[in-house]
């Protein structure tokens, strides 16, 4: 069992894992047949990591249901609302519209959604301007450049600003690109050589943590 | 409490309500200040202008209805650019909760300009794998897409004519809220197929994006409600995004002014503090 558990997983990774890294740099058409088949596969499991997210999510709520948990009211909402949507969503064929009349589903769409996620993102610049208010304090010689270049950027980045202080626009397209771009390529490339480094950790089975901690 | 101290901790819904009138006063009665267009949104314009009559125009507007305020008015920009220019449009969305949004974005813009779906464009909808979309559209675009969104094949399509996976695609536009978005269409898509790519985002998002522009990686980006009202600007057509350019100056100058105010009431109160500490010693 062990050997099912572990060796096999970690075969799998190295043989897939060199096989499509060595694949990128091989243009053969069978090379890039096996990256068309494979790519299929992935879209295949997406759809089912789709359908395992959704039972999972209805598992944690059904718990906290049955044992009335704190809060477990706001899980019968999600309960009623995701069931109702799918329900709503089948007999509409998934289809928002069908030659230009709205269906049931892109109702709900439309009307709950679009408006429910705006909402959200809108509350947002409200938040933000009271947590700048109160927090946004030149307290130290980093925090002082910080809100600075902030000032600049949001001085430059709008018509107003632009208006009332002319040269506010460039230098804010200068901390953008200079500035800005410089520091984030180097956050960038160190990620991506982390990435690597952890990548050929997890092919040659010197990092395991994926596996999980099960029972032996 | 002294006044600086009720100052800094004055109620946040005196906060909200600035905020609310910064925005609702200059929707209602608008001033239209002039808008400079930055290199980065010409990038795309003039690239979108370049294209010859027919050419493969790819939009994939990977956001949902949370980023509509930025990234739809860019998406309607472009769309109206590329069948202005009678490009061949193929639409998608890698993100499942924008499948109706971009479907209703389409469907409009294409109306609008007289477009017919499967002749001049063609709207491809959501297919899972995120990232694994990319790639194998790179492959096969009929593999990754055997219908379109409304169930018609896309074998076939007049307008996917000669077009086989994102070899064939001249220009690509990724209008991304997140993850899957503009850096994944570059690191699965252009890097390996090499087509030209642009991009869009939220305004949050642009300064992440800089490093792929100024490498040349992505020839254009298009920052949030700006970049939109540029590219608004540059298309001589006044829409949503031009109209909520007055509203983000007044809200901008706002969070501007109360930052400035919440320092000169910070330091105040610091140096009362030093000036009681000195005669207490």
């Amino acid at each position: 069992m062990i050997f099912l558990r572990r060796q096999v997983p970690l075969l799998i990774t190295l043989i897939t894992g060199l096989v499509f890294a060595a694949q990128y740099y091989v243009p053969h058409p069978a090379s890039e047949q096996m990256l068309t088949s494979a790519t299929k596969w992935l879209q295949i499991i997406g759809g089912f990591a789709l359908v395992l997210g959704v039972s999972s999510l209805f598992h944690v709520h059904a718990v906290k249901i049955r044992r009335k948990e704190a809060g477990w009211g706001y899980s019968f909402v999600l309960y009623a609302s995701m069931l109702g949507t799918i329900a709503v969503g089948l007999w509409s064929n998934g289809k928002e519209a069908v030659d230009g009349a709205m269906t049931a589903f892109g109702w709900i769409y439309n009307f709950m959604m679009v408006p429910l996620q705006g909402t959200m993102f809108a509350i947002l610049a409200l938040f933000i301007a009271s947590a700048a208010y109160r927090s946004f304090r030149a307290r130290s010689r980093e925090a002082t450049v910080l809100l600075i270049a902030a000032v600049i950027v949001m001085t430059g980045r709008v018509p107003l600003g632009e208006y009332l202080i002319p040269i506010s626009g460039d230098l804010s397209q200068w901390i953008l690109n200079v500035l800005n771009a410089s520091v984030r390529r180097a956050i960038l490339i160190g990620v991506s050589l982390g990435t690597v480094a952890l990548s050929i950790k997890i092919i040659f089975a010197l990092e395991r943590s994926y596996l999980g901690g099960g029972k032996e | 409490m002294t006044f600086a101290e009720r100052m800094l901790k004055i109620d946040r819904r005196i906060i909200f309500l600035v905020i609310g009138l910064c925005t609702l006063l200059p929707l209602l009665y608008p001033v239209g200040l002039p808008i400079k267009i930055s290199p980065e949104v010409r990038g795309v314009y003039d690239h979108i202008e370049s294209l010859p009559e027919g050419s493969v125009f790819l939009l994939s507007l990977d956001f949902d209805p949370a980023s509509k305020p930025e990234l739809h008015p860019q998406a309607i920009s472009l769309l109206r650019h590329a069948f202005k220019k009678n490009l061949r449009v193929v639409a998608l969305t890698l993100w499942v909760s924008g499948t109706g949004l971009a479907d209703q974005i389409i469907t409009q813009v294409a109306g609008e300009m007289g477009k017919e779906s499967g002749k001049d464009y063609v709207f491809l909808g959501w297919s899972p794998g995120g990232t694994a979309v990319i790639i194998n559209m790179g492959q096969d675009l009929y593999g990754a897409f055997p219908a379109d969104y409304n169930g018609k094949p896309t074998k076939g399509l007049p307008v996917l004519q000669g077009v086989a996976n994102l070899r064939d695609v001249n220009y690509a536009v990724s209008l991304g809220a997140g993850n899957p978005g503009v850096e994944a269409w570059y690191v699965f898509g252009k890097d390996k197929y090499k087509f030209e790519m642009g991009g869009g985002c939220t305004g949050v998002m642009a300064p992440g994006l800089y490093p792929l522009l100024r490498s040349g990686q992505i020839n254009g980006l298009i920052g949030g409600l700006r970049g939109a009202a540029e590219y608004e600007t540059l298309m001589g057509q006044k829409g949503k995004a031009i109209a909520g350019m007055d509203a983000q100056s007044a809200t901008h100058l706002a969070i501007i002014v109360l930052v400035i105010l919440c320092n000169i009431f910070y330091f105040s109160l610091r140096k009362q503090g030093k000036q009681q500490g000195y005669s207490g010693a």
